[in-house]
């Protein structure tokens, strides 16, 4: 990263959206034309540079793959500090709000973004770093299907054993039951959850346990998975939030509730949303499962002779043809 | 569990009482301690889970970056201004501050790995050595722990007894940001002693006992650039022969390794008094104490052992030791002598610490809280500080050709 470069080498576009301590914008790139991101972080004279800005900044240095947005540049000027991402289109959410149908997509788009989505977290996993808040919003598309991991400003680090972490993560909607109980000590799995509820929201344009409080949220997921007990789930009590309270609900049957998906889909996302943090499947084990094998067709071994000639059948194996191509993005 | 359901105002606790209060909090103390064993129960089963599945993939990344983020002693050599026995005095502030801001442990070797890596790239002038531990303490706490834990810039500033303007921690962390180019991420010889000690299973007191001997090397240029990996390693192998444990057969041992255990076997004696004090808490099972005994105990065997015809030879012996010794700040290094509030260690100023080669004998006296900050009539005093772009740098001449391009940033 070059320190000496300077905010006037990027021409200021649009903005793309605001966050709490951010501003996103569309920039171009003076020399070379190119489109990029540009967050803006102001610089509080009391705490100095805010911890989501270090933490995002050094990890995503770290990560370097085709399913994480890259960051080109950090720039300093005197009361902000600019951070230079590769341009995206827009996000998952939007994408579903205008190219869904009432949200949802065609399950083509869905299995080549799960893919891509599980591509990027089993990468995170590999290096050590926890995403902690998975949901539509942070993952970035652009024209050409690729799916990219996005905002890291919640994500940490963890060690072996794991460290005991906040539980005030991830957006709510999407955290993972054992955070919900007061779990401090999750590990990978808490994105594993969230790339779950991605899916079924992905199939069906709704989020698939929009709750409104800690608690509502942990009866939307019992209501649906069917409310645990000490035999289902040995420490269950243990949990800070366990309540003697709860409604004890019947599992449902997953393919009832999410008809749209096939059995195999079925398969996979009740691995990825198993109540017990211990019991859901890792991104490694995900990215195997045979829900994928149709995402690559056109790759049996003795047609790769001819893959130089077809663009399409680059290192993202054979997904990137599957989605539509997009204009008017501006959400970033 | 009928007590859970017992009315919970605050009346019905009287006096009278007490005794059915004391079993009732009894019973909550086991329930709750039952609980915490079972989550403990649950996160390492999580642990084992997610070592299985990328421990592999981890280490690998782990290990490149260990090598990416390694000081260079040779490097801090060449400092104008802060010399090596200063350095006692910054690591003793850090433990302390790192302490009073109960950050995590890991929090306090990226400290220093972020301070060392720092002064490994950029001249610092002496009365800036305690802005930037401040700032890389910022930094590391920023990174790691959590945000209410991350100490404020005005507590920092009063640890340091106002020796700085409150703008200068921004600027010093926004400059050692820079410098690092954000690479803040660093393996620490914490995150390898986790792993080791999971698998091992060496007891609380074994990771203990290596925690406090990995932070005895803080203070000491030997260890600077020695890798995290490496230290994890050997320091566990000491405790475990400190404590009297069975050694453990954790694969093939190579060179630097024994050099390793040897060299911190020779940096034991009189350790920081701040540290064997911090280390004398039953919380870290008063390993320095057993450490201390330990060391007694060793130089009663040599002594009886020793051969009686050269008498003098215990004197050269401990005097040996003696330049190996942690290089302390004042006198009576002995753990549990000094009693009451230790002196703040300041950025080392006065008279001893202009002299370039000043040695042991000159900083027998710790500088006393305040210590003047001494804004000094030269050129770099804390107004320039706030323009650092403007500051030429003639007073720097020599060997200054490692801090390529820096000319501009060197005003710290």
């Amino acid at each position: 990263m070059d320190g000496k470069r300077h905010p006037s080498s990027f021409q200021q576009l649009e903005k793309l959206g605001e966050g709490t301590y951010a501003t996103v914008f569309k920039g171009r790139n003076r020399q070379t034309g190119e489109l990029v991101a540009l967050k803006e972080i102001h610089l509080d004279s009391e705490e100095g540079t805010p911890s989501t800005a270090i933490r995002e900044i050094s990890l995503m240095k770290e990560l370097k793959h085709e399913n994480i947005v890259a960051l080109h540049d950090v720039i300093h000027t005197e009361n902000k500090l600019m951070l230079v991402f590769e341009y995206m289109d827009g996000d998952l959410k939007r994408y579903m709000d205008t190219q869904g149908d009432r949200g949802a997509l065609k399950p083509m788009v869905i299995k080549s973004f799960m893919y891509q989505l599980l591509k990027g977290i089993d990468f995170c996993h590999k290096n050590r770093v926890l995403h902690r808040d998975l949901k539509p919003q942070n993952l970035l598309i652009n024209s050409k299907g690729s799916l990219k991991l996005g905002d890291f400003g919640l994500a940490r680090a963890f060690g072996i054993p794991v460290n005991t972490f906040s539980n005030e993560v991830v957006t709510l909607w999407y955290r993972a039951p054992d955070v919900l109980l007061g779990s401090r000590t999750y590990n990978t799995s808490i994105d594993i959850w969230s790339a779950g509820c991605i899916m079924a929201e992905m199939f069906t344009g709704r989020p698939l346990f929009p709750g409104t409080t800690n608690e509502d949220q942990i009866v939307r997921i019992f209501r649906i998975m069917g409310t645990p007990t000490e035999r289902t789930w040995p420490g269950l009590t243990s949990f800070p939030e366990y309540k003697t309270t709860w409604q004890m609900y019947a599992t449902q049957n997953l393919s009832s509730i999410l008809s749209q998906i096939d059995h195999a889909g079925i398969d996979l996302i009740s691995r990825m949303l198993q109540l017990r943090p211990e019991l859901r499947i890792s991104a490694h084990d995900a990215l195997q499962h045979h829900w994928f094998n149709d995402l690559m067709p056109q790759q049996p071994q003795q047609q790769q002779h001819h893959q130089q000639q077809q663009p399409m059948m680059q290192p993202h194996r054979g997904y990137q043809q599957t989605v539509p191509s997009q204009q008017n993005y501006e959400s970033y | 569990m009928a007590f859970l359901n017992q009315p919970s105002d605050s009346t019905f606790f009287v006096e009278t009482d007490e005794p059915v209060q004391q079993r009732t909090i009894n019973m909550r103390d086991a329930a709750k301690m039952l609980a915490r064993n079972k989550q403990e129960m649950i996160a390492n089963e999580l642990s084992r889970l997610a070592c299985d599945e990328y421990l592999e993939d981890i280490m690998q990344h782990m290990r490149h970056m260990e090598d990416e983020t390694l000081p260079d002693a040779n490097l801090i050599d060449m400092q104008r201004e802060i010399q090596w026995f200063m350095r006692p005095y910054l690591i003793d502030f850090l433990i302390e501050a790192h302490a009073a801001f109960s950050l995590l442990p890991e929090t306090l070797f990226l400290t220093v790995n972020l301070l060392d890596r720092y002064c490994s790239k950029r001249v610092v002038y002496k009365q800036h050595y305690q802005l930037v531990g401040c700032a890389a303490l910022l930094i590391a706490a920023k990174y790691g722990d959590k945000k209410d834990r991350v100490p404020q810039i005005n507590e920092l500033n009063n640890m340091c007894c106002g020796l700085y303007d409150a703008g200068m921690f921004t600027q010093m962390e926004m400059h050692v940001l820079n410098t690092l180019d954000w690479n803040i991420g660093h393996p620490t010889v914490d995150f390898f002693t986790q792993l080791i000690v999971a698998e091992e299973r060496d007891s609380q007191e074994v990771e203990h006992m290596a925690a406090y001997i990995c932070e005895i090397a803080l203070y000491h240029r030997d260890f600077v650039s020695t890798k995290p990996s490496i230290m994890a390693r050997s320091s566990l192998a000491l405790a475990r022969a400190i404590l009297g444990k069975a050694e453990v057969n954790d694969g093939e041992w190579d060179h630097v390794e024994n050099v390793t255990l040897l060299t911190l076997s020779q940096h034991l004696h009189q350790p920081s008094v701040t540290l064997a004090r911090k280390y004398s808490n039953p919380y870290y099972s008063k390993v320095s104490g057993k450490l201390a005994d330990f060391l007694a105990q060793q130089a009663a065997i040599a002594r009886r052992g020793a051969p009686p015809s050269p008498p003098s030879e215990p004197t050269i012996a401990s005097k040996a030791t003696n330049v190996y010794s942690t290089p302390h700040k004042g006198l009576g290094a002995v753990p549990g002598v000094v009693d009451g509030y230790m002196t703040p260690p300041i950025t080392p100023d006065g008279v001893s610490f202009g002299q370039k080669n000043a040695t042991m004998k000159d900083y027998q006296l710790p500088p006393r809280c305040p210590v003047t900050p001494t804004p000094q009539p030269t050129h770099h005093t804390s107004s320039t500080y706030a323009q650092p772009q403007q500051q030429p740098q003639q007073h720097i001449a020599g060997p200054t050709t490692y801090f390529d391009g820096a000319s501009s940033n060197m005003s710290f």
